[in-house]
């Protein structure tokens, strides 16, 4: 019998989250910005998975362009013309989104779960080691990040991998702060002294009220930490320190750049990467802020 | 109070006295300065160690040499000395120097210095004399008399190019700090003199009141570090700089076309290769690497044509030897059956002979009965502005021969350093020879592989490889004095040289270089009609710009503004929709966030 007690509350609690998830989408449907911002991501998320389809990979390769003209502009070698090296514009931009996206999203990732694991640490075990943990979270705020990555980048030596670990070591401490201020006030909420009263452990007050509730939080920052992570990719691959061997859009900008595309305007090779990303990046925000103006009371639209 | 304030008043009336008197100055001494744009550092102001091409111009400005080269076609002219006079045997040269020689600082420069410097040079075996000097001895019997022994016979004689240093300053330096001396004490004997020197910025150089070709018109010339060759372009256009060095191939067409500004395709045998670690150095590269059939391969895959057409557009030409002489003639041809012509079959052919085969099916050949692959790093310098398009193809090539490259982007300093310790497996770079080829030829010999851990960077031999033979010629053809002869022997070792296929002549290239005409005239090209303006051998040009007179600077002024309107009308109407649109596009979206955000403050 108690099986079929413990079933029907959890099904009891999907229902409620099921409920809930929709309420937000509701929510979420009604800023016009947050779907666009939607929209614009979904794109640029199909062109991602979609570059085989869009455009052959060999075609990044100079070796299998000596074809093609150099310089060509978009009406000479639809879509996109070509670079220096007669390569095909489009086909860079198609697979570089790919490498700028995962490079975002994977930076991300590693930010949120640092930030994540230090700020619920040090917001609900506090006490000395919690300081502890803040002290070394403001230490890497307060490090400029450019000249960190950029040694970081130089010393690791200039690989996709390498790019995603710099930037995902050294974004994390905003993360953190916002979820340990978080986690403060969750602690102190009656339901957890409640629990805590009937005999709760640490691991669950953790796993079942803190974790939970502070998720939509830090679904909404990972959304806005992802543009900043896309834009400090192409700071460091623009700078001559992302992956040689791969096309990006911060590449691309970089080789345009050295190219001499501007004196020479060519701007079918530097608009489209420089369009991309802040497009990508302006998506990002426009969600980012969606989702907080539905999770954040404060910001939240008076239903009529 | 009041004494506080009447203290502040005046310390503003003195500041803003000084300030005034500040602009006056500056108002009325105006300085002819010749600023020169370029993207390439010096490494090191010693002429004894630095490498870099800008050390040599800067050289070039701050030494004056015992024989001087001809503007037209290197021919030996008079420098320090007036006249020289050969013994019957060839092997005893007397020089008489020029009368009242004095250095920029005022001391007398006599024939002490110039035996100081040979003998010194000979005795330590000074990296960049030591093909010079190495068998020269230098007497001084009165102040105004050298005479110079050779030991061997020598075919360089009388030429004597090497930069004659100060000895009352130079003199104080042991061996082992005058190799690590920096250079920057201002004393000179050339037409300007080393005056300050920024790292990555830029370096000045003052005129030398004492030259004893008479003082420069111009006072001051500025060499400028541009990071970017399109900001250097630029910065030429709107008159910032008045020449530039290494114009972009990109923009070099449009250059030529403008008006008010004259380009030069300045050829005087500098080449780029693809060197790979021939492994006799400090350390050895991968293993595939030294096998010959392997680098082989590697010299089939590389097709320097489409390099040319599309890294260069255009604007160089290919090479099969190395070519160590500003003069043609010293490159030898090299027979069609010796040759690596571009050809990935026979690339692969190799490969498959030499047991490198795939055999984990990933596209990358392994060592024979497999183990590590064939994946070797190749060192992109970031100086360069056509290394990264030279490595994509290369690095394409490589690829479908089944050999993988990691790309290690690099600046100079560090190549260098990474050169010498033998820790590389390739890298792209390039020479500028001298008119003899002695020096170049003398780079690849034995005692020029890195053998000092600690000095790795005292060495040329940026091969890393040393072949006995070729020493035996080298030594051969340095004493032979019939030219007929001597140049067969070059010949020879050139193409031993090649064969090795450690040193893979990517192509010649031309120094793209590009100058205002508004500010100075009286630029000469070095060799006369095909030469460059600057970074020349001798580079004459400097000491003879004078100002462009005030008629001229009015008619070129006209010019000037013609040209200023032509390239507003040249801006592409693509590029300016473009340009408004993504402007437009971003003011509308920073609107709306801000609209957006407004809206939820006003709803809250």
């Amino acid at each position: 019998m108690r099986g079929a007690v413990a079933t029907s509350a959890t099904r009891v609690a999907w229902a409620r989250r099921r409920r809930a998830v929709a309420g937000a989408w509701g929510d979420y449907r009604r800023s016009r910005t947050g779907m666009v911002g939607l929209a614009v991501l979904v794109l640029a998320g199909l062109v991602a998975l979609g570059a085989p389809l869009l455009a052959d990979e060999a075609e990044l390769r100079a070796v299998n362009a000596i074809d093609n003209p150099s310089w060509a502009p978009p009406s000479e070698f639809p879509p996109l013309g070509t670079d220096n090296l007669g390569r095909s514009v489009w086909a860079q931009f198609v697979w570089g989104s790919r490498i700028s996206l995962l490079v975002g999203l994977a930076a991300t990732v590693i930010a949120i779960v640092i930030g994540t694991v230090v700020g619920v640490s040090a917001g609900f075990v506090g006490g000395r080691f919690g300081g502890l943990l803040m002290r070394g979270t403001e230490w890497f705020l307060v490090i400029p990040f450019l000249p960190l990555a950029i040694v970081l980048a130089a010393v690791l030596g200039p690989s996709i991998e390498n790019i995603i670990l710099v930037i995902g070591i050294t974004s994390w401490p905003g993360t953190a702060r916002l979820i340990r201020a978080q986690v403060l006030t969750l602690k102190e909420r009656l339901y957890v002294d409640r629990s805590r009263a009937f005999g709760a452990s640490n691991r669950h007050l953790m796993g079942r009220h803190i974790l939970p509730n502070v998720m939509p939080l830090v679904l909404a920052n990972t959304t806005l930490t992802v543009p900043i992570a896309i834009l400090s990719e192409t700071t460091l691959s623009f700078l001559g320190l992302g992956d040689p061997s791969r096309a990006s859009w911060g590449k691309m900008l970089e080789e345009a750049f050295h190219a001499g595309a501007i004196t020479r305007e060519a701007w079918w090779y530097f608009l489209p990467p420089g369009l991309g990303i802040m497009l990508v990046v302006l998506a990002f925000t426009l969600c980012g802020q969606a989702l907080e103006a539905i999770l954040d009371p404060r910001l939240r639209e008076r239903r009529s | 109070m009041s004494a506080r304030r009447l203290l502040v008043g005046l310390l503003a009336a003195v500041a803003i006295l000084t300030l005034a008197a500040g602009a006056a100055a500056q108002g009325t001494g105006e300085r002819l300065i010749l600023t020169v744009g370029l993207d390439n550092d010096v490494d090191s102001l010693n002429p004894l160690v630095g490498v870099e091409v800008p050390d040599y111009e800067v050289w070039n400005l701050h030494y004056a040499t015992l024989t001087d080269k001809a503007a037209e076609d290197f021919e030996t002219i008079p420098g320090l000395a007036e006249s020289w006079e050969g013994s019957d045997d060839g092997l005893t040269w007397t020089y008489t120097l020029r009368e009242g020689l004095l250095w920029s600082d005022g001391e007398p420069l006599t024939s002490e210095d110039v035996a100081f410097t040979i003998n010194r040079a000979r005795e330590e075996g000074w990296l960049n004399y030591d093909s010079t000097v190495a068998n020269i001895t230098a007497s001084a019997p009165d102040e105004r008399t050298v005479v110079l022994e050779s030991s061997v016979p020598d075919p360089k004689l009388p030429t004597m190019d090497v930069y004659i240093l100060p000895e009352h300053v130079w003199g104080e330096l042991g061996p082992r700090e005058i190799t690590r001396y920096d250079g920057l004490d201002g004393v000179g004997s050339g037409p300007f003199t080393i005056a300050e020197l920024r790292r990555g910025e830029f370096w000045r150089l003052e005129a030398n009141e004492n030259y004893w070709g008479g003082r420069p018109a111009i006072d001051e010339v500025v060499f400028r570090l541009f990071n970017n060759a399109d900001a250097m372009v630029a910065a030429l256009q709107t008159g910032e700089i008045d020449a530039a060095h290494y114009v972009p191939e990109s923009s070099f067409a449009e250059l030529a076309e403008t008006e008010g500004i004259v380009a030069v395709e300045g050829q005087q045998g500098g080449f780029d290769e693809l060197a790979i670690n021939g492994g006799d150095g400090l350390k050895e590269p991968h293993p595939a690497l030294m096998d010959l059939a392997v680098r082989q391969a590697i010299a089939h895959a590389i097709d320097e044509q489409t390099i040319i057409d599309r890294v260069l557009e255009g604007l160089g030409s290919p090479s099969e030897a190395m070519s160590p002489s500003a003069d043609p003639e010293w490159t030898p041809e090299i027979p069609e059956e010796e040759r690596f012509d571009f050809d990935l079959d026979r690339a692969r052919e190799l490969l498959d002979e030499g047991g490198y085969l795939d055999t984990d099916g990933d596209g990358v050949r392994e060592m024979p009965g497999g183990g590590r692959p064939l994946d070797f790093v190749y060192a992109v310098r970031t100086e360069s502005q056509s290394a990264p398009g030279v490595a994509e193809f290369v690095s394409g090539w490589l690829s479908e021969i089944g050999i993988a490259t990691t790309q290690q982007p690099m600046n100079d300093t560090r190549l260098t350093e990474v050169i010498g310790r033998g820790d590389y497996d390739m890298f792209q770079w390039g020479w500028v020879p001298f008119v003899d080829p002695d020096p170049m030829l003398s780079y690849f010999t034995c005692d020029q592989v890195s053998a000092d851990p600690d000095e790795p960077t005292n060495y040329y031999n940026d091969a890393n490889l040393c072949d006995p033979e070729y020493d035996r010629l080298y030594e051969e053809q340095k004493v032979e004095l019939d030219k007929e002869r001597r140049v067969e022997i070059v010949h020879e070792m050139l193409r031993r040289f090649y064969s090795q296929a450690v040193y893979h002549i990517l192509y010649l290239s031309p120094d793209l270089q590009a100058y205002r005409t508004d500010r100075f005239e009286g630029w000469v090209r070095q060799p006369a009609d095909v030469g460059p303006v600057m970074f020349s051998n001798s580079s004459p040009s400097y000491a003879l710009l004078r100002p462009v007179s005030e008629e001229d600077e009015a008619a070129e002024g006209g010019g000037e503004a013609a040209a200023a309107t032509d390239d507003d009308g040249g801006m592409s109407t693509g590029t300016l929709v473009a340009l408004v649109a993504l402007a437009l596009l971003a003011v509308a979206a920073a609107v709306w966030v801000l609209r957006r955000r407004r809206t939820v403050d006003e709803r809250d």
